[in-house]
């Protein structure tokens, strides 16, 4: 599962989810990609379903690139724990997902298989996306 | 082909006017460089799409007309919205037509690669565009790199590229543009995702925990010092009082 190795502070505020991406929104690598279109706090576990999702189906062909990685510690108190007594225990990770933050991208597979590859990926995550390619991006 | 695009003055600024303008099917947009000041613009929408649906791209030159100038501009950046793709500003670069610029040009593959057709590899194209200096008039369209020959493993590199005359390469000629690369044993797949599964569960390093911690033992050390030295001085006052009662 993705996490940092080392962080500054065990535990983070709660923070905001305002506005849309304004990193990480164009596709920096690949030839396709699967674009976020809802805020939303992407879990290390998610990440890695949707990963799986793409390697199984793509198999041996293709490269990937995961554009997001849960920096944020989210910390939980224990069940029938009073309140108080301080923050509870970091728990798991998340990345701060914005509008236009592209999640996904894949190359060296022709479109099909990647919307297909994509498609599945998308279902393992909480929020609505849409596959996006180089060639089918345009301005309006 | 020369295009010429027809832009206005702005003096009004801040995003309520500008939002006014997108909303309107105008865009907010400024010309800089050169010798001349800087100038806000704006521009109807279609006419930016115009040029960007031209053959040479956003490195095209043309055109703008405003008052009674007339300047030769290229674009130097759009800003556009990332969900919707709607531009939102664009940054309008003087150009002066006997000057070398420097420009990033997209390069095209051509052909199908021996690795791929008959070995099962992959392509990776690792860098889609190339920095070149050269006059404007000579700005090329794409450059086209043919990778037929590239058998598994073997890559095209920057220097590899036969660029037309007049134009200079910038980007570091030892950059790699394409690599045959070799798809990954399935086995390899499993024993990443067994390796992940078993890796859970571990917490971060902490930067900077030791430090405190050292720094929180030297405090605690120096003030029983502090705290042991204080007693003694009392002590020896008190019995100096005592003996001067005597």
């Amino acid at each position: 599962m993705l996490m940092p190795k080392k962080v500054k502070y065990r535990k983070h505020h709660r923070g905001r989810m305002k506005g849309k991406a304004s990193r990480g929104a164009n596709l920096s690598f690949g030839e396709f990609g699967l674009q976020a279109l809802e805020p939303c706090w992407l879990t290390a576990r998610q990440l890695e379903a949707g990963r799986i999702a793409i390697a199984r189906y793509v198999k041996r062909k293709g490269k990937l690139w995961i554009r997001a990685f849960p920096w944020k510690p989210v910390t939980k108190k224990p069940t029938e724990v009073r309140m108080g007594k301080g923050k509870g225990d970091p728990e798991f990770w998340v990345d701060v997902i914005k509008p236009g933050k592209i999640i996904y991208e894949l190359e060296g597979v022709a479109e099909s298989a990647a919307r297909e590859a994509m498609r599945l990926a998308a279902h393992k995550l909480p929020i609505r996306t849409r596959f996006i390619s180089r060639e089918g991006r345009e301005l309006r | 082909m020369s295009f010429k695009i027809k832009a206005e003055k702005r003096d009004v600024f801040g995003k309520n006017v500008s939002r006014r303008l997108r909303r309107e099917g105008m865009i907010p947009a400024i010309l800089y460089g050169g010798d001349a000041s800087n100038v806000p613009l704006t521009l109807r929408k279609e006419e930016v799409f115009m040029i960007l649906k031209s053959d040479t791209g956003e490195n095209t030159v043309f055109q703008v007309s405003f008052d009674s100038e007339i300047r030769d501009v290229m674009i130097k950046e759009l800003q556009k919205d990332p969900v919707t793709d709607e531009i939102l500003h664009a940054d309008f670069v003087h150009i002066a037509m006997d000057k070398v610029i420097r420009v990033s040009v997209p390069v095209m593959i051509v052909g199908e690669a021996v690795g791929v057709k008959a070995e099962g590899g992959f392509v990776d194209f690792i860098t889609r565009e190339i920095e070149v200096e050269c006059l404007p008039k000579d700005i090329p369209e794409h450059i086209e790199i043919d990778i037929s020959d590239l058998h598994l493993r073997q890559s095209l590199k920057a220097e590899d590229i036969a660029l037309p005359e007049g134009v200079k390469l910038i980007t570091s000629s030892d950059t790699i543009l394409v690599m045959i690369e070799v798809p990954v044993k399935e086995e390899e797949i499993e024993v990443e995702e067994e390796e992940e599964v078993i890796g859970e569960e571990e917490e971060p390093e902490v930067l900077g925990k030791e430090k405190l911690e050292k720094e929180k033992e030297g405090e605690g050390a120096e003030e029983e010092k502090k705290g042991k030295g204080a007693t003694e001085e009392k002590r020896g006052k008190d019995e100096k009082k005592a003996k001067e009662r005597e």
